[in-house]
């Protein structure tokens, strides 16, 4: 789902380096204060894990293939913020490593995937997951993926309408909202199904484990609804 | 006299006329074959390309990959080349080709390196980062601890 150097235009990742920069910024604030003597360890391990993740290419059909993202787990584990700067952090090395993605589409990477994606994760969940929380937790990471799916396409598709020659000839990326939002939007709600299925199954190990972090922005905090389904011994721990 | 002016009219006309006619020529010649792939080692097959000779604005070649996601051109008049490639779903690329005297290709692009050192580099990278943000963290919290008890 990464965005390449060379598809979006400086109108379009000028003001987003600005946008991401305060929200990096705003989010070692909250991370700083969120983080515990005991989650440093589980956010690296758990950081490292969906950074090979994310480079498993699953094929889908029409030729094309793509990978799970991981940030709704982050995000469930660790809360948004925190799962920004991590998958910030991500995307980071996979730009500079392996070319995917890259440095001048970074930000507009990190404020879909990276805070959105976290966001509508730890949103979905905390509607959902006094009903039923594995539900919650699989509806939480397939609806990060596309709502992560579903910003990427729709920069993509705005880039003709930012930036084209007097001819009109696109200067960045060629192709319109009625291509890109099928395009990206449709093969990622199949791999939302996948990704769902890896973070439940990821989530339910980190609960047995009692790694679910209850401080700062995290889901599990005890302010937040879904502290219920904390296992008690969690939260006298 | 009539026959002579329509035969001059007719060889007069001959030179833009003989302009419709398209002929081919078959040859063969040393050719650029870049393969594009997914990291799953699927072509990226049908997708539209433009490959600029350095410096200038307009593209040399354009057009699609073939079934196997080739791209094929010729090296004339240029050494470096710079090929973009985009698929509707939002993959792709932009590479710089460099082709030496000795028609050797070198293709400027990390994902067609070797992609296992690079991970492990990568997982060493963020376990070192976070493995300071702790050594940091402790020290911080130890010496405001000190503090409060001293």
């Amino acid at each position: 789902m990464h965005i390449p150097d060379g598809f979006i235009s400086p109108q379009t990742y000028l003001p987003a380096y600005a946008v991401a920069g305060c929200a990096w910024v705003y989010a070692a604030q909250r991370v700083r204060q969120a983080l515990g003597d005991e989650t440093v360890p589980r956010l690296a391990v758990l950081t490292a894990l969906v950074y090979a993740l994310s480079l498993v290419m699953l094929p889908l059909p029409g030729g094309t293939s793509a990978h799970v993202l991981g940030v709704g787990l982050l995000a469930l584990l660790f809360g948004v913020w925190t799962a920004f700067l991590a998958y910030s952090l991500v995307l980071a090395l996979q730009a500079l490593l392996f070319g995917a993605g890259g440095l001048t589409a970074l930000p507009i990477n990190a404020l879909a995937m990276g805070l959105a994606g976290a966001a509508a994760a730890v949103g979905v969940y905390r509607l959902l997951a006094p009903r039923h929380e594995t539900a919650a937790v699989a509806l939480a990471a397939w609806g990060s993926v596309t709502v992560a799916a579903l910003l990427i396409a729709l920069v993509l598709g705005v880039q003709p309408l930012i930036a084209s020659a007097p001819d009109g000839t696109p200067r960045f990326f060629p192709f319109g909202l009625a291509i890109t939002l099928p395009a990206v939007v449709l093969p990622h709600l199949l791999l939302g199904v996948a990704e769902a299925a890896l973070t439940v199954l990821v989530w339910r190990y980190a609960k047995t484990r009692g790694w679910l972090a209850r401080s700062g922005d995290s889901p599990h905090a005890p302010h937040a609804p879904a502290a219920q389904s904390v296992p008690n011994e969690e939260r006298q721990g | 006299m009539k026959n002579g002016l329509l035969a001059a009219i007719l060889i007069l006309l001959a030179p833009p006329l003989s302009a419709h006619d398209l002929r081919h020529q078959v040859g063969a010649a040393e050719a650029v074959v870049v393969k594009l792939y997914y990291d799953g080692g699927e072509p990226f097959a049908y997708e539209s390309y433009e490959l600029y000779r350095e410096g200038e604005d307009l593209p040399a070649q354009i057009g699609r990959t073939d079934a196997r996601g080739r791209i094929v051109f010729l090296a004339d008049h240029s050494n470096a080349w710079q090929l973009k490639t985009h698929s509707e779903d939002g993959h792709g690329l932009e590479a710089r080709i460099e082709v030496s005297a000795m028609g050797a290709v070198t293709l400027e692009r990390g994902a067609f390196a070797e992609r296992y050192p690079r991970l492990l580099a990568g997982i060493a990278v963020i376990l070192g980062l976070f493995g300071l943000y702790q050594l940091f963290f402790k020290s911080k919290l130890a010496s405001r601890r000190s503090r409060v008890q001293g």
